[in-house]
């Protein structure tokens, strides 16, 4: 067993685990709600990770930083949390509010059209260029490790914030009281209605909630692996699609988990199994199909006791 | 119910057989035609008037936009100095080909559509990726028209004889370039251990695959991988390269993407790795992960007077990797000028002049005579330039 080869890839599917997490975490809250694929997710992360970089740059560049780079990365993820949630309430507010009565198919429809509106729009604003975030410039290059288990400065930054945010956010759910708004909605939207719960309130803020952490997501995107551009929304909400499934859609523990697990499937897969790097994709995919197959409610499905 | 099911069945069947009948008809059709339409646009005379238009293509947008802008900044250099001194002038129809993009090369073939389709254009410089030549190849032929490029350098592209009298290129082949790597590997750094990861392109795997075939042929221990270019991610990959290796030879078309594999690498604790790419890679953002960074570009020389001149205008950056696209330019101006001596010309015209176009070496970038031979390769580009980065740009290798 070539240890250093499975410390490796650990810290890179738990690296990566994290950001899916993220965006799984989106799509399950959402789905709670309102029972919709909010497809547009992954461009929302998209948004995010270019907010992180504008914001970066106004704030003096990675070369040239104004305050110091705990400052720096503080405001990035912060603004772009913000900015988010805002168009995440934007896209609920005009995209999906009107068709809530509608067919279910209609707001599906509905949230690619919105995916697609992002990406280009994207595609317009920022160009087709790669943006790159320099991370090395701003918070250096040095790597750690104890033994055979290397990591570097952001990836210990990526895991802990989404440890941080997931654990926060399950607080929120667990004990405040828009979060048990949002479980008795996600229980009976009609039934919360009828009991003086604003069910629209609790839907933009699961909306607000949820983009913001694709927010963060994106912005640790950025941070890890160094470059951002308009087409990546796509596989990665495609992944944090799957790793909501394979959790549970619906299940905050789910996500996490999922997130977790697809992370690290695919960096097993990348260093462990033939053409790994180039059929990752596939292998990840198929353990989705493997994981309905058996459980099709995913690993926490309805066993879950948490549900937005 | 069964036989409602069954007059349904059947009823697709024949949907689906009548279908592929039209199909059928529309593909014979249009196989039927292309000929036609090809000899109709070769031959189809062209009012060269006073200002002729040179069809252009390049990343301008897009993942690879920094090596496209240097092309673009070649070519309207070659252009300017053009008009200065000639009373015809030039012009270009740039069409962007957003190459690398995750649209694939569909940009590229809307942009050789359009070159085809547009009136004036007698012939194209570009597209830049080799993978690119092999979407736009049916469209520009069939349109009679010939493109020079000054930066794909895939071997087969032009012994495959898919493209002869009609493709033609200011770079020499992988079939040098691969070779000039490995030796320099084996030779000079006497590395033992490499490993190489293409990017699944045309351009990458070929050579990625000539390298191998030397290094390995000298002993060399070599590991092979491939990475799709939409991916940003590249740590698993990272994780899989021994700390024992002493060169990772990363042939990719987009600098951004070898910035972030330099950069991850050394995030990943192994910057102490030797990285090498190709002339896809030969551009600042890639030269600035470290001093430890290889690359090998077109043999070019910084003091010809058309480098300084060029190095003038664009605040002292020379910008190595548009050069040949200067040449690709001059290649197509001058077999436009040859072709328009009575004012009128022909695709047909422009082809044939390009093919015994003859530039002295004293007026060429690239510091070769611009000559092709039968499959349109330069017979007088026989190496490849070896380069190192300074932490910043690529500086050539003496020797």
């Amino acid at each position: 067993m070539n240890w250093s080869l499975f410390f490796d890839l650990t810290v890179s599917g738990l690296t990566l685990g994290s950001l899916y997490a993220l965006i799984a975490l989106g799509y399950s809250m959402v789905y709670g709600i309102l029972k919709l694929l909010n497809f547009a997710h992954g461009d929302v992360y998209m948004i995010g990770a270019f907010i992180g970089w504008y914001v970066l740059h106004a704030l003096g560049g990675p070369l040239n930083p104004t305050f110091s780079g705990g400052a720096v990365l503080f405001l990035m993820f912060v603004i772009s949390m913000l900015g988010c949630g805002v168009l995440g309430v934007a896209i609920e507010r005009f995209a999906y509010r009107p068709l809530r009565n509608a067919p279910r198919i209609a707001p599906l429809i509905s949230a690619l059209g919105v995916s697609i509106f992002l990406q280009n729009s994207a595609l317009l604003v920022f160009g087709a260029s790669f943006r790159d975030y320099n991370t090395f410039s701003l918070i250096g290059v040095k790597t750690y490790h104890i033994g055979d288990l290397f990591f570097s400065v952001p990836q210990l930054l990526a895991v802990l914030t989404a440890i941080g945010l997931m654990v926060a956010l399950t607080i929120f759910v667990a004990r405040s009281r828009l979060g048990k708004a949002m479980r008795s909605t996600s229980f009976d939207r009609e039934a919360a209605s009828m009991m003086g719960i604003d069910v629209d309130r609790v839907i933009a803020v699961t909306f607000f909630i949820g983009s913001a952490l694709a927010g963060a997501a994106g912005v640790m995107f950025g941070l890890v692996f160094g470059q951002i551009y308009h087409y990546m929304g796509f596989i990665a909400g495609l992944k944090g699609f799957t790793a909501a499934v394979i959790g549970g859609i619906g299940s905050i523990p789910g996500a996490m988990a999922g997130g977790l697990i697809v992370g690290l499937a695919e960096s097993y897969a990348t260093g462990y199994l033939p053409q790994g790097s180039t059929f990752q994709n596939l292998y990840v995919f198929a353990l989705l199909i493997l994981v309905i197959l058996i459980r099709p409610s995913g690993l926490f499905g309805r066993a879950a006791i948490q549900k937005v | 119910m069964k036989s409602r099911r069954a007059t349904a069945v059947a009823a697709l069947l024949a949907l689906g057989a009548a279908l592929a009948v039209v199909a059928g008809a529309y593909a014979t059709t249009d196989r039927a035609a292309a000929p036609t339409a090809q000899s109709g646009s070769a031959s189809a005379l062209i009012k060269c008037g006073k200002t002729r238009t040179i069809g252009f293509m390049a990343p301008v947008t897009g993942p690879a936009a920094s090596i496209g802008t240097q092309q673009v900044h070649w070519a309207q250099y070659y252009v300017s100095t053009y008009n200065k001194t000639h009373k015809t002038k030039l012009k270009l129809q740039t069409e962007d080909t957003q190459l690398g993009a995750p649209t694939g090369t569909a940009e590229a073939l809307k942009g050789a559509q359009a070159l085809a389709g547009s009136p004036n254009v007698l012939g194209v410089v570009g597209p830049a990726g080799s993978n690119e030549i092999v979407g736009v190849t049916k469209s520009l032929k069939d349109a009679g028209l010939a493109w020079v490029s000054g930066s794909s350098t895939r071997t087969e592209l032009t012994t495959d004889g898919t493209r002869t009298g009609y493709m033609f290129r200011t770079v020499p082949p992988d079939a040098i370039q691969g070779p000039t790597a490995a030796n320099y590997i084996i030779k000079t750094l006497k590395y033992k251990r490499v490993y190489i990861i293409d990017d699944q392109e045309t351009y990458s795997t070929g050579l990625a695959d000539k390298v191998q075939q030397v290094l390995r042929a000298a002993g060399v221990t070599v590991e092979r991988d491939g990475v799709s270019q939409q991916q940003s991610d590249f740590s698993s990959l990272i994780a899989k390269i021994s700390r024992d290796t002493q060169l990772v030879y990363i042939p990719w078309q987009l600098p951004p993407k070898g910035q972030a594999f330099g950069n991850q690498m050394k995030a990943a604790g192994k910057g102490n790795i030797k990285l090498m790419g190709a002339d896809g890679l030969f551009d600042s953002s890639f030269a600035t992960v470290g001093s430890h960074v290889y690359d090998t570009n077109f043999p070019l020389n910084p003091k010809s007077k058309i480098i300084t001149g060029f190095r003038k205008q664009h605040g002292g950056d020379g910008e190595y990797f548009g050069a040949p696209t200067f040449a690709a330019t001059q290649v197509v101006a001058t077999a436009t000028d040859k072709a328009c001596k009575n004012g009128i010309a022909t695709r047909a015209e422009v082809r044939a002049a390009i093919r015994s176009t003859r530039i002295p070496a004293a007026l060429s970038v690239i510091g070769v005579a611009l000559r092709f031979n039968r499959n349109g390769d330069l017979s007088t580009a026989k190496k490849f330039g070896l380069y190192k980065s300074n932490g910043n740009v690529f500086v050539p290798i003496p020797g």
